[in-house]
């Protein structure tokens, strides 16, 4: 019961930030609900099926330079034909990652997603005369459910109708991942996560299961990328290095893949801890941020979710 | 020929990572920083040698000096924070080496501060020869023999001492070695020791020639992970051969086609994760 | 003949482990396959399962060749197992591994919107066999919290979830108390007939249970049949008895 009333309290804060916060804030929330999509889709692979992608920020980078060409490069302002095209392109590019990595586990899988990561990273970087180089591509202002609102000025615009959409999207994503996880074929992830060998026996094809998770992570993190491109303006390389993708574990882990909300309390967590840190110690943040990751991983693995659970009584099932 | 210089100070930080991957099955993302250590220590070290008027000829032995000395930070990081996770899965391993890399990076940052640093024209001082109609700087051979050494070196430490013996038996089969009386956290602590040392040194070595940069950990891990995919993780003669190739190749690349550079590299590592995915000397895969 | 192989020969590098053994399992069949350590038991099961590929050989399934297949196919085909070494999901809870072999079957699997807690066929499947091996009291406890022994059942539960045609047990009973062996044969048994069971065959070292329950006894000693009878027959061959059995064990009657 508690864990609803906090859930409904959170959520009502999070409508009510615009109103009430600083802009700054504000604004500090939207990377917080693009990460938060991604995560979530991140998280169906990690948490749920057991794999480990340090290449993940390759479908961020996707749906970013979606946005950034069709909004820049093509004219298309609509925010959902920008959703809808970053999620097929993530999905395109995603077939036949997954079929090729899904073949492997752990460290060899880590490894292959981080190659691809990169390669998309050195291809973007390095055909700049598409592309635009490492200085991007310019990510222009795409319009919401038809209505340009040019005339509003651009900090109003994102923390008012794009904070909004923004939410809208997080919470139909959450709503979606939340059936997924709760139906027979989120039990089949959990069953390979926990031991592929007798699922196997059980006749749950592991390979096919782990490539329908991997398609699915892709679309969510390229629908995230498509949303942390539009407030920065501008998309470049960076977005799909490695340490992106590392990152993008490091606040899954954070907040904790072993329950449902725990990326999003990871995303929420790392945003602000990044901004409050990048403030209070402008050239030494991460290496404190070095050392909270050393200190999740040594002492709480279960991420922040993780310690709150420790300080309830055992006996409920993870999944 | 810089393709080969390149490939030299690759192998040897392909080799520490080699060495502690076979050993203690922990592929250290913060090799990069260490060889990124490696090289800001070398500058201060050359500098401070060149101010308190060491002749000019000899820099090349501080800075050596100074690289394998960095290489003891690896006995503080493996007992003060490696060792608690030795019993964890291997993504929690992999993520405390990503947590080392964010923590070298700023305490580099913070001694060193954030513009290049480089010796200058020092090493120059041992001049240059024409070799395949292009100038060379002896220091370049100098540091591609200084590497051949070292491997052999490692050969010969591998297959003849004690020390050797112990880090191939605890490579085949821990629990085996375990059993055997071998003391693993006396082990791990010298492994990873030399590691970093081998990643510093190459970072010391290869300064002259470049300037030490903020990204450069960061960017030689990438290089140094294709390295050991290609060759084979856990082998040295896969570290070896692995730098050659990448080393050859990116030069090759960089002059006919520069935007293929790293891109060519990235993709012999998805193939060979395919099609071979021990690389040419390792050992059989963890696959499926 | 719901399962036969011919000739079935698995080398491992120069080690042979199975030298051309043959066997053949009829409908209403309950068979035990007997031998010492090393005899090729496991690798046996692991050939008959799908798991490992013979270096020569054929394996059929209801007249099908199903030989390396794979476990996935085969568990679609009617053939399911349990482990020597427990195998469980250990985070998830009784009740949550019961369904997951139920929502296989079903073939329920790609049903990414549904909602799993209301489907009742799935769950109404699972509480059957979950009551069936006495486990339902305990069917919200994560399996790693289980007693040794009830991970056993649940190891054994969830193969019968998938009403197979004809299931393999590797080793049903050990680690379990004397006294508990013949409470989990008689388990299994009631459960096979009420699942519409045709088949089982068990790897398994108590000659007590060996003798009390099967139909047949297959000898297996290094890599080869050594015999293949009625337990009758068996005890009266002084070959196998020494080989195999000890002549120690005192041997009890025939099956029930």
């Amino acid at each position: 019961m508690t864990g609803r009333v906090v859930l409904a309290l959170a959520g009502a804060g999070v409508l009510v930030v615009p109103c009430v916060a600083p802009t700054y804030h504000v604004l500090l929330m939207l990377p917080f609900m693009a990460y938060g999509v991604a995560l979530l889709g991140l998280n169906l692979l990690f948490g749920y099926t057991g794999l480990v992608s340090f290449g993940h920020a390759l479908f961020i980078g996707i749906g970013a330079y979606t946005g950034a060409f069709l909004t820049s490069k093509f004219g298309v302002r609509s925010l959902e034909a920008i959703l809808v095209a970053s999620a097929v392109l993530g999905a395109l590019v995603a077939a036949p990652v997954a079929a090729l990595c899904v073949r492997y586990v752990k460290i060899y899988f880590g490894m292959l997603t981080l190659a691809f990561g990169m390669v998309f990273y050195t291809f973007v970087l390095k055909f700049y005369r598409v592309t635009g180089g490492d200085e991007g591509t310019p990510y222009l202002r795409p319009s919401l459910l038809g209505f340009g609102l040019e005339e509003i000025p651009k900090t109003d615009y994102l923390i008012g109708p794009y904070y909004y959409y923004s939410l809208v999207v997080l919470a139909l994503a959450a709503a979606v991942m939340w059936r997924v996880v709760h139906s027979p074929f989120g039990l089949c992830l959990k069953t390979i996560r926990d031991n592929p060998a007798k699922a196997e026996t059980l006749g749950i094809s592991v390979r096919r299961y782990r490539w329908y998770a991997f398609m699915i992570s892709a679309v969510y993190a390229s629908a995230g990328g498509a949303l942390l491109g539009a407030p920065i303006g501008n998309v470049d390389p960076t977005l799909a290095y490695w340490t992106h993708s590392g990152n993008l574990v490091f606040m899954t882990l954070l907040g904790g893949f072993a329950s449902f909300f725990g990326p999003l309390v990871g995303a929420f967590a790392f945003i602000y801890l990044e901004d409050a840190l990048k403030s209070l110690a402008p050239s030494f943040w991460r290496l404190i941020f070095g050392a909270i990751l050393a200190a999740i991983v040594i002492f709480a693995p279960g991420g922040l979710l993780g310690l709150v659970r420790r300080a309830r009584p055992l006996g409920v099932s993870r999944a | 020929m810089s393709g080969i210089f390149h490939a030299s100070i690759l192998f040897l930080v392909s080799a520490g990572l080699q060495v502690v991957f076979g050993v203690q099955k922990i592929f250290n993302l913060a090799c990069g920083s260490f060889y990124a250590l490696g090289a800001y220590v070398g500058v201060s070290a050359v500098q401070a040698y060149a101010a308190a008027g060491g002749p000019a000829g000899f820099f090349i032995v501080p800075l050596a000096l100074a690289g394998l000395a960095a290489g003891l930070v690896g006995v503080v990081v493996e007992r003060g924070l490696l060792r608690f996770v030795y019993e964890r899965d291997e993504t929690f391993q992999l993520l405390l080496t990503f947590a080392l890399v964010l923590m070298l990076e700023d305490t580099i940052r913070l001694t060193w501060g954030t513009s290049p640093l480089s010796t200058g024209g020092m090493y120059l001082v041992y001049g240059q020869v024409r070799l395949l109609g292009a100038a060379v700087p002896v220091y370049n051979l100098i540091v591609i023999a200084a590497s051949l050494v070292i491997a052999v070196g490692i050969g010969a430490l591998l297959t003849r001492t004690a020390f050797g013996r112990i880090i191939r038996a605890a490579a085949d089969n821990r629990e085996m070695a375990e059993a055997l009386g071998v003391d693993m956290r006396w082990l791990y602590a010298r492994v990873f020791t030399l590691g970093t040392a081998l990643g510093t040194l190459g970072g010391a070595l290869v300064i002259p020639a470049t300037a030490a940069m903020s990204e450069m950990g960061i960017e030689l891990i990438v290089e140094a992970f294709a390295v050991v995919v290609i060759g084979g993780l856990g082998s040295m003669r896969g570290a070896f051969v692995g730098a050659l190739i990448v080393g050859v190749l990116r030069s090759v690349a960089i002059s006919t086609y520069p935007e293929l550079e790293m891109l060519l590299i990235y993709l012999i590592v998805i193939a060979v994760l395919v099609l071979r995915p021990r690389g040419l000397f390792g050992t059989a895969a963890t696959a499926t | 003949m719901i399962l036969r192989a011919a000739g079935l020969r698995k080398f491992y590098g120069e080690f042979c482990a199975l030298d051309g053994v043959s066997l053949a399992v009829d409908a209403g069949e309950f068979v035990s396959i007997i031998g010492p350590n090393g005899a090729g038991k496991s690798t046996l099961i692991n050939v008959l399962t799908g798991v490992l590929r013979p270096s020569a050989g054929s394996v059929h399934l209801n007249g099908r060749e199903v030989t390396g297949i794979g476990p996935v196919r085969l568990a679609r085909l009617g053939m399911a197992r349990s482990f020597q070494l427990v195998q469980i999901f250990p985070d998830l809870t009784v009740l949550q591994t019961l369904q997951a072999a139920v929502v296989s079957r079903l073939g329920r699997g790609t049903r990414l919107f549904a909602s799993l807690a209301r489907d009742r066929e799935v769950e109404a499947g699972a509480l059957e066999v979950a009551g069936l091996f006495g486990l339902d009291d305990k069917r919200h406890t994560p399996s790693r919290q289980l007693p040794q022994g009830d991970k056993k059942l649940l190891d054994v539960a969830s193969a019968f979830a998938l009403r197979p045609e004809i299931i393999l047990l590797d080793e049903p009973t050990s680690g379990v108390s004397t006294a508990d062996k013949t409470a989990i044969m008689e388990i299994l048994v009631s459960a096979g007939r009420r699942i519409g069971l045709k088949a089982i065959i068990q790897v398994e070292h108590d000659m007590d249970i060996v003798f009390g329950y099967s139909h047949r006894i297959i000898a297996l000693h290094q890599g080869r049949v050594l015999a293949d009878a009625t337990p009758a027959a068996i005890q009266a061959d002084a070959h196998v008895v020494d080989t195999v059995i000890g002549r120690k064990t005192v041997l009890p009657p025939g099956p029930r």
